[in-house]
């Protein structure tokens, strides 16, 4: 089914996504397979993966050692998103941890999928239920076992590889296998987890949207070993590919269009979004669904500026919770030499994980954590130090050697609680190119949090102590993980929860919030495949919807 | 022949002449072999002759059920059901109607088939291979009762009459007669060439009227948007260079480090069929193919697969802004985003060959170019036992970066300049040519053979309507 094109650019469509990436993307590729319009109105451009590659080849020393992901990605000049290296400032940061939610995100057709690392966890069983088990956090309107086939279904569209032995399985339940099985381990991987395992540190396979073999019009992966910030040759998962395929059954997708309206009726139904293209013509989309799905800093920014006569505190937000309930995986690293060459650093960038600290009885106290052994090369990291040293030519390049072989990077990931002051407004100051206001963020993790991070510490010193470490250090200021979730959040109660178990809109029957933005716990693990996962099931819950109509 | 059933060791006895698979010939008399056996030789001859190809639908199609579209420019003909299915499928086949749309391309319902099955190279086929590959469909191929869609040509290309006309000029009559003169491995890799695996249908090409010219066998032409190469011994235009052992090597694995790599239909040939052929069979179509009359084009001086050497370019350009993405890309910033971290660089690959070399290779070397474009378009899908082999596809539903007619261009004259045949040049025109005649197999109509086709077909409705008046008024 063709979405309506006017002469004036308006369109009309079954359902109306704002939004490309895997979340979007996923929905559209659904609906459309239904024998339905669908319309994705995408705020940024359209990427070409050689120009991107050829950027990275070309960005300097400095930021590629310092993780720049962001500033290779071309942006839509009505369209910002953070930028580091110099900072734009398009987000404001404020709060005792402000500095700790440093978030890069792509705007453009795919979304960030484009610069992700392809880690494709599930959300424990537990996970889903911290109130009643742990008495902190909030529960989930529904549990594990309804999300099981959607996490099934998001693995097999995202093609994941993971380890089919329910022994490096986490969790363990799971009603199919994965599509394909685990991504072979390096030498070092299984090398650590010799020696880490026995202390119950539990070293297991990252289950990742990639494989060794080729998979549906997908390159096998050969290592690269920079799935961040590109994977050149498309064999990691990245929405690009949904939207490909969404858009050969039928679905339009219009790049460089910013949605900035809300329009709804007396039911406070949705009737229309209004959009900005590239030459600031404003145009008109009504539709019989809606889905928003840019993320959980984008997708509540544009409810609180669509705010109209009906929904004055902003679109679905008779709650007062859009925006609020922030969170992001706090992470840190630990850093050493160990005391062997472990060769770390070829095959995909993250390939195992400590999660022996995912859960237990602790949680009811301080935050769990999970440990990726970064399979990052450590030549740029191994060349600054090298260099520090002062040396050169051939006791220079012996250094960098030594250092890369035996460096160990691993990347901790801490939980946070979804807390109402954990927060996301509009600036009264600041605005985009095309006026509209920018984001605000307020953020102040608690002891919950602390505490994690002191009883994590602990751990790495043990585990330093297990590869006789040199050089050994924990970083003390927390870092971003890019894994931003709740503030659209979910729960059965309309007054203090935004949307649904089908990530629906309390406040309007036809409009739907998914990805990261409902999520009521954070668990220590990559988002993506929860997000996905939620999606997929918001689709379902959509169909359903056109269906009745 | 009488079909004779008995059960002998649990089986069914089958006392018939047959063909040995191996490479004796086409038909070694056997006293008595059981129908299991008969069965299995049919099998094999499936494979060998690559049923499958085209009757299977890639991608998780029930075997030999159909439904296959072979795009042509009027409209897909979608391949048939020739599972056991007396409903669906040829199961309710006699040996001879069986017999009669193999050699003759006229179903058991009367109708012609289209020339995309290749009947005129299976009318050489053995009586006791076709009795083999009769049982196989009919006594061991799973039935399977779904009909395939329709083929649904417009007018008058639905008039299927018309190809009696066609088989009159160009149809065998007969089957293949050993060549006593020859050993007998030369000729049971004729019979291979000739009739199972049909080589020709696409290494030959065809006259005005859509014929294989057999003059000018193994000669080379396009199919569709791929070009099947000059197979003849030919040391230039041809692979007269390559030893009896590459030969097998390629047809085995499709791979041939530092000369060739399969693509397209090729890849699907050694995919579907020439990797499950016995060494001796290999041997043999290696042998034949390499003893066959030498066709040169007389533009050509350097054989397609010692053209190129690597170069180095990467320090150029670095640290200035690529051209990749924007409105004028060059080739050489088009090589390096889209290519190189494959291919390398330097275009040498990789040193395991999971990533071929682009110089001393028949896609860039060949004077024509439509292999390194349609490579380019469509990828590389080759699945063999010792390896898949997936180069992605960069046309407009690729999942790593959909390419248009003008990059296409740019990168391909990039490559055969770097590391091919810096004479042959590609123009956005050939680039959009390959795109549209897309990924064919087989006999693929163009336009003049769609009209003389449509010609053939209106004669033939005349003189069907003439003699129905003739008839009447007598």
């Amino acid at each position: 089914m063709n979405v309506r094109r006017f002469n004036n650019g308006d369109a009309d469509a079954d359902l109306v996504v704002v939004g490309s990436g895997v979340v979007g993307a996923l929905i559209a590729e659904q609906i459309a397979g239904a024998e339905r319009s669908v319309l994705v109105l995408e705020a940024g451009p359209r990427l070409d993966r050689a120009q991107v590659v050829e950027n990275w080849r070309n960005l300097n020393f400095q930021q590629r050692v310092s993780s720049d992901y962001q500033s290779l990605y071309p942006q839509s000049p009505l369209a910002t998103a953070p930028l580091e290296f110099p900072p734009n400032g398009y987000v404001l940061l404020t709060g005792k941890d402000g500095e700790s939610f440093h978030q890069g995100y792509i705007r453009a057709v795919g979304g960030t999928t484009w610069h992700w690392a392809a880690s494709c966890w599930r959300h424990l069983p537990v996970d889903f239920q911290m109130r009643a088990k742990y008495g902190v956090g909030r529960d989930w309107p529904i549990s594990y076992s309804d999300l099981e086939p959607y996490y099934c279904r998001a693995e097999e569209a995202m093609g994941v590889s993971g380890p089919n032995d329910p022994a490096l399985q986490s969790p363990v339940e799971r009603s199919r296998p994965y599509p394909n099985d685990m991504i072979p381990w390096a030498h070092g991987d299984t090398r650590v987890a010799d020696i880490v395992n026995p202390h119950g540190y539990r070293s297991v396979p990252i289950p990742q949207g990639r494989a060794v073999r080729p998979w549906k019009s997908r390159p096998a992966c050969c290592g690269n070993n920079n799935c961040q910030p590109i994977c050149p040759i498309g064999a990691m998962y990245n929405a690009i590919h949904t939207v490909q395929a969404a858009e050969a059954k039928g679905v339009t997708v219009l790049a460089e269009s910013v949605v900035y309206a809300i329009d709804t009726d007396m039911n406070n139904r949705v009737t229309a979004v209004r959009w900005y293209d590239r030459n600031r013509q404003s145009h008109r989309a009504t539709g019989r669904a809606f889905v928003i799905a840019c993320n959980a800093l984008e997708t509540p920014r544009l409810l609180l500026i669509a705010a109209n006569a009906q929904n004055p505190g902003g679109i679905a937000n008779r709650s007062d919770q859009v925006g609020r309930n922030l969170m992001d995986h706090s992470g840190f690293h630990c850093t050493f030499l160990a005391g062997e060459p472990l060769w770390l650093g070829r095959g995909p960038a993250q390939s195992s994980c400590l999660v022996g600290a995912r859960d237990g009885a602790f949680r009811s106290e301080y935050s769990a954590n999970k440990m990726i052994l970064n399979n990052i090369s450590r030549v740029g990291p191994a060349t600054q130090q090298a260099l520090k040293l002062g040396l050169t030519g051939a006791a220079l390049r012996e250094e960098i050697r030594r250092r890369t072989i035996h460096g160990v990077d691993l990347s901790i990931s801490l939980e946070p609680l979804p807390a109402p002051q954990n927060r996301l407004t509009l600036s009264k100051t600041r605005h985009d190119a095309l006026g509209l206001p920018c984001p605000d963020i307020n953020y102040e993790l608690d002891d919950y949090v602390h505490r994690g991070y002191d009883a994590a510490a602990q751990q790495l010193r043990h585990i330093g102590n297990l590869f006789n470490a040199a050089e050994f250090e924990v970083t003390t200021s927390l870092n971003a993980n890019n894994h931003m979730m709740g503030s659209t959040i979910m729960g059965s109660d309309p007054k203090d929860s935004v949307v649904d178990g089908n990530c629906r809109a309390h406040d309007h029957p036809n409009l739907w919030l998914p990805g990261g933005g409902p999520m009521p716990s954070a668990s220590v693990v990559n988002s993506t495949l929860t997000m996905a996962a939620l999606g997929l099931k918001c689709a379902d819950s959509v169909q359903r919807a056109l269906e009745h109509a | 022949m009488d079909v004779h059933l008995g059960s002998v060791r649990g089986g069914w006895l089958v006392a018939s002449a047959l063909s040995c698979v191996a490479a004796a010939g086409p038909s070694v008399a056997h006293a008595e072999v059981s129908a299991s056996e008969v069965a299995e030789q049919g099998r094999y001859l499936a494979i060998a002759g690559d049923c499958g190809g085209c009757h299977t639908r890639p991608g998780g199609g029930q075997a030999f059920a159909g439904g296959y579209a072979i795009e042509s420019p009027v409209g897909a003909i979608y391949s048939t059901n020739i599972t056991s299915s007396s409903i669906a499928g040829i199961g309710a086949y006699t040996e001879a109607q069986f017999s009669r749309a193999l050699r003759e391309g006229i179903r058991r319902d009367g109708t012609h088939l289209y020339p995309a099955m290749p009947y005129t190279a299976y009318a050489k086929l053995s009586d006791a291979d076709i009795r083999a590959l009769y049982v196989y469909f009919t006594k061991s191929v799973h039935p399977v009762d779904a009909q395939p869609p329709v083929t649904r040509l417009p007018f008058p290309f639905n008039l299927r009459t018309s190809m009696w006309i066609w088989n009159t000029l160009f149809l065998p009559t007969a089957r293949f007669t050993p060549d006593p003169h020859r050993s007998a491995e030369w000729n049971r890799g004729a019979y291979l060439a000739e009739a199972l695996e049909h080589c020709g249908a696409c290494h030959t090409p065809r006259n005005a009227l859509m014929a294989e010219q057999l003059r000018r066998e193994f000669a080379g032409t396009r199919v569709g948007g791929w070009y099947a190469p000059n197979i003849t011994s030919d040391p230039v235009s041809g692979i007269g260079a390559w030893t009896r052992d590459e030969l097998v090597q390629y047809l085995k694995t499709g791979a041939l480090h530092g000369k060739a790599q399969a693509a397209g239909g090729m890849a699907e040939a050694v995919g579907n069929s020439l990797q499950y052929l016995t060494s001796q069979d290999l041997d043999a179509l290696a042998t034949y193919l390499l003893s066959v009359a030498p066709i040169r084009d007389q533009s050509e001086s350097r054989a397609r697969d010692t053209w190129g050497a690597p170069v180095e370019y990467e320090a150029e350009l670095r640290g200035r802004a690529t051209t990749a993405g924007s409105e004028q890309p060059e080739g050489n910033a088009l090589y390096s985003g889209n290519c190189a971290s494959c291919h390398q660089p330097t275009g040498a690959g990789t040193a395991d060959h999971s990533y071929p070399a682009l110089f001393h290779n028949t896609a860039t070397g060949a004077r024509h170019a439509d292999n390194l474009v349609a490579a380019i378009l469509f990828g590389v899908d080759r699945d063999v036992s010792d390896g898949h082999a997936l180069m992605p596809r960069f046309d407009a539903t690729s999942y790593v970066q959909p390419l248009n007619d003008a990059e296409v261009a740019s990168l391909a004259n990039y490559v055969l300049h770097e590391f091919g045949n810096p004479a042959v040049h590609v123009t956005i025109e050939d680039v959009a040519g390959t795109r549209s005649r897309g990924f064919a197999k087989g006999l693929v109509l163009g336009t003049r053979g769609l009209l003389i086709f449509a010609a053939l077909a209106i004669v033939t409705l005349g003189v069907w309507i003439l003699s129905r008046r003739r008839r009447a008024h007598s």
